[in-house]
């Protein structure tokens, strides 16, 4: 029994803003009352259920790419040395698994969503994510390239491609699906892209990007999904892209979505001279269709590293910066590209990239619409978010922010003229109840009875980012984790996963074309979910 | 320069049409690559698989692998980075010198038909060994020739790929990466991971005698290594696991006997496009597996032996 009595409460799942309740914990869930045990006196603190990121890349075949990348980076972060409750390991852009734990939960997240998992490979990302401690883990599947469906739909075979759907993300053990530039990494598999919603896929017949949406996002509906599409959409980081992004939001024709780092995909202008921000339409789209959810994907100023599954987009960041460039493209299914990037206030693209994150912010008013992401690393890194939420709750900061920038900037741009400010109510909102909405998880993002003890304690203090930073106490599954700034325990994280419904004879189906494009027997593809530690499955039955 | 760009081997076998072999032997030392991924596979792609792929060979020597291609050029030993660097430029249409080319010991007009090939497939890759990455150069070679891969992006698709061997290195290296940041040559003598080839590599450290035991698991240093770090491994108590005798645990204090992996033993292992595969054991062996070894001793080191104070602070019951 743990007892929390005297903060303020914040917990926007059950409609409670900054009352002063008492919270029981026991067997690692909320409870209604109880007696003896340890009491946390929060006199004068703040408490909110504990952060969950609904849209970042911590482990897999991607960031560890990234890893290798960027050796001069881990020289000068900040580096974790081993003691008797934590292993060692190195901060920075791309943190270790260890580190990444240790830096959530030092920031109160007590659950994250990696967003992009290739089947191939999903073995690795499972056994990093068990390397990841303390925090709850979720991972989501990427299917807008994968050949094998991709034939299906182009085909005209629906059901088809819904029971191969189905077949992937419980091969992959994943909690949903991710579409990333649906059709241009099929596409960059012979070094072109997709860029138009109703332009046939290179290599298909019929197929384009509009249909490859609208059919996953229908999909995601028949097969139950606790999680909807997760969106990436085509023409990321391109100027003029959000004419792109909002015809893709009506090809998803009503159903519901979750579209990823919308900041990228919210540019007007015509080429990298005339590029503006082009917020207002899209959060006007959100603030008017209830189907939607997003995460910002906000850019900070500094270096960083950009991993993501479109191919084609990073090599053009490679030709435009003459950095690194990492690249792997993975057997029918997806891609990856990787290039440190460095974000510059002086420059004027970049300038508008951190005005455009923070605007979706404030302009798209539900908060439980849009969530706090810098779509780690690609914006910023994830241990960064206190200053987003600096800036998100102080509108005379974000003035004097703005000041640093170039003055042509003010023409490009509508922050300077927005003067909404976040409450706290707003903020765990954003950061935990929202996003653990969004993506289906069970008993997260609320302090309400039944739900899991994951809880964080804040310290009342006028500097919001140290605030933020330094949580005073961090609670994981009723267990104090953080206490006065130090990491008390570790323990390991559970994993979700979710089966959906799926014919028994797809697999005599996908096995003689499966032999046919991939390069491993067709029975070491699946994930045995017994070699996923401490998973915890969801089965579901189809929609009716 | 750097960086890697790359792709899994289906990829090849589905739509490489040109293919560069450089500084490796695949036919003796990688048997099964030629038939399983590059050369004699069919795909949607390249329905007549082989008549379908082109096959260039780049080594010192002509090899056995060489009856495989359909072009051997035969570079000079320890001009590879300079070849690397003619090619780079002749891509982008820059001028080049040609007492450099005819240093190489290949003809220019033979390199500008090699030029065009690369610019024009719809899909090429380059797969280097270590005749390339571990010769005069060294990772500058690899450096050069990824960066090659990389600049022909420009014209088409092209990859590029090391021909990783040696059992599952490739498993430690990305294993490594995600819990310290970095593949090898790594030190925590301070207590977090610190990189740095060259100082901290096992052959440098055996070779200036700075480590004062060794713990080496499913490798044989004993018979690949420089005299001087073998003469160390001798002096010191080296502690060797593997499922044979070898020239290791012949000079081993200790060796201990273990389960072989895949064989008679389960676990993942990585293949050199870094994808996972589980091993799936079809024997039993009365020996213990490398995993469940080093779990023990973790336990026995961690238990608290009679003579140590109850609190003593080297000791931790959680995690060694």
């Amino acid at each position: 029994m743990l007892r929390i009595t005297g903060g303020k409460i914040y917990d926007p799942a059950s409609g409670i803003n900054g009352e002063i309740r008492t919270l029981y914990i026991e067997d690692g869930r909320f409870v209604a009352s109880g007696e003896g045990g340890r009491t946390i006196d929060a006199a004068g603190m703040i408490v909110f259920p504990g952060g969950v990121d609904v849209h970042t890349h911590v482990a897999g075949g991607a960031i560890n790419f990234a890893r290798a990348m960027t050796p001069e980076d881990h020289r000068r972060t900040q580096a974790f040395i081993r003691s008797q409750t934590r292993r060692s390991g190195l901060g920075g852009m791309a943190p270790t698994t260890f580190a990444t734990g240790y830096l959530y939960a030092g920031m109160g997240f007590t659950t994250v969503n990696e967003a992009a998992v290739p089947v191939l490979s999903a073995r690795h990302t499972h056994e990093e994510l068990s390397d990841i401690p303390i925090v709850d883990k979720s991972s989501l599947v990427l299917m807008a390239n994968n050949e094998l469906l991709l034939d299906q739909l182009d085909a005209g075979e629906y059901e088809r491609a819904r029971s191969i759907l189905a077949w992937y993300i419980r091969a992959a053990g994943s909690w949903g699906i991710k579409a990333v530039n649906p059709g241009g990494v099929a596409a960059w598999k012979w070094g072109g892209n997709a860029g138009q919603l109703t332009e046939t896929v290179d290599g298909f017949r019929h197929v384009t990007p509009g249909t490859i949406v609208a059919s996953l996002a229908r999909m995601c509906h028949d097969l139950n999904l606790p999680h909807p599409l997760h969106l990436h959409c085509n023409n990321l980081g391109a100027p003029g892209n959000v004419s792109t992004t909002l015809e893709t939001l009506r090809h998803l024709e009503g159903h519901r979505a979750h579209i990823a780092h919308s900041q990228y995909h919210a540019y007007g202008g015509d080429d990298w001279d005339t590029m503006r921000s082009a917020t207002s339409d899209l959060a006007d789209w959100f603030n008017t269709h209830d189907n939607l959810t997003t995460d910002a994907g906000a850019v900070l100023f500094g270096d960083t590293v950009t991993i993501t599954a479109d191919g084609p987009w990073q090599h053009l960041l490679y030709r435009l910066t003459g950095r690194k460039w990492g690249n792997l493209d993975v057997e029918n299914e997806t891609g990856c590209g990787i290039v440190p990037y460095t974000y510059r206030p002086g420059h004027l693209v970049n300038a508008v990239q951190w005005a455009a994150g923070l605007e979706l912010l404030l302009l798209i008013e539900d908060p439980w619409k849009v969530f706090l992401s810098t779509d780690h690393p690609n914006g910023g890194c994830f241990w960064r978010y206190p200053e987003i939420l600096e800036l998100l709750m102080c509108a005379d900061y974000r003035q004097e922010c703005l000041r640093q920038l170039p003055d042509r900037i003010r023409s490009r741009i509508l922050l300077p003229e927005i003067d909404r400010e976040y409450s706290l109510y707003d903020v765990a909102t954003a950061m935990s109840a929202g996003p653990a909405q969004a993506l289906g998880l069970p008993r997260k993002g609320s302090l309400a009875v039944g739900c899991d003890a994951d809880v964080v304690i804040y310290e009342e203090d006028d500097n919001i980012r140290r605030m933020f930073s330094h949580p005073r106490y961090v609670i994981k599954s009723g267990e104090i984790v953080i206490e006065d700034g130090d990491i008390r325990e570790t323990p390991d994280g559970r994993e979700f996963l979710v089966q959906p419904h799926c014919d028994p004879d797809t697999e005599t189906f996908i096995r003689p074309l499966f032999e046919d494009c991939y390069t491993m027997s067709f029975d070491n593809y699946p994930v045995e979910p017994h070699r996923i530690p401490r998973a915890e499955i969801h089965h579901r039955p189809a929609s009716p | 320069m750097g960086g890697k760009v790359t792709c899994t081997l289906g990829e090849v076998k589905n739509r490489a049409d040109f293919i560069v072999y450089w500084g490796g032997n695949p036919a003796e030392c990688h048997p099964r690559h030629f038939t399983k991924y590059t050369l004699m596979q069919k795909s949607r792609w390249l329905p007549r698989g082989r008549k379908d792929r082109t096959m260039v060979l780049v080594d010192i020597r002509e090899t056995k692998s060489a009856k495989a291609a359909d072009i051997f050029l035969q570079v000079r030993p320890g001009c590879d980075f300079e070849l690397l660097s003619i090619l780079r430029a002749m891509v982008r249409d820059e001028p080049v010198d040609p007492d450099a080319v005819a240093e190489t010991g290949i003809a220019y007009d033979v390199l500008e038909d090699l030029v065009r090939r690369m610019k024009s497939c719809r899909f090429g890759c380059m797969f280097f060994g270590m005749g390339l990455s571990m010769t005069r150069g060294k990772h500058m070679n690899s450096a050069a020739l990824l960066t090659l891969a990389a600049e022909l992006n420009a014209f088409t698709k092209f990859v590029a790929m090391p021909m990783r061997g040696h059992g599952n290195v490739t498993g430690a290296d990305v294993i490594m990466r995600w819990q310290t940041g970095y593949p090898f040559g790594i030190t925590f003598n301070r207590g977090y991971p610190r990189y740095n080839p060259g100082e901290f590599s096992t052959v440098d450290v055996l070779v200036r005698g700075d480590c004062d035991a060794a713990f080496i698991i499913g490798a044989d240093p004993g018979a690949t290594m420089p005299q001087p770090a073998i003469d160390h491994l001798a002096r010191i108590p080296t502690i060797v696991l593997d499922p044979h005798v070898t020239h290791t645990s012949r000079l081993a204090r200790v060796h201990i006997t273990t389960a072989p992996a895949g064989i008679a033993a389960p676990g993942t292992a990585y293949r050199m496009d870094e994808i996972p595969l589980p091993l799936k054991p079809a024997l039993k062996s009365p020996y213990p597996t490398d995993e469940e070894i080093v779990r023990r001793i973790r336990e026995a080191v961690a238990t608290r032996p009679f003579w140590m104070p109850e609190d003593s602070p080297q000791m931790t019951t959680e995690q060694l």
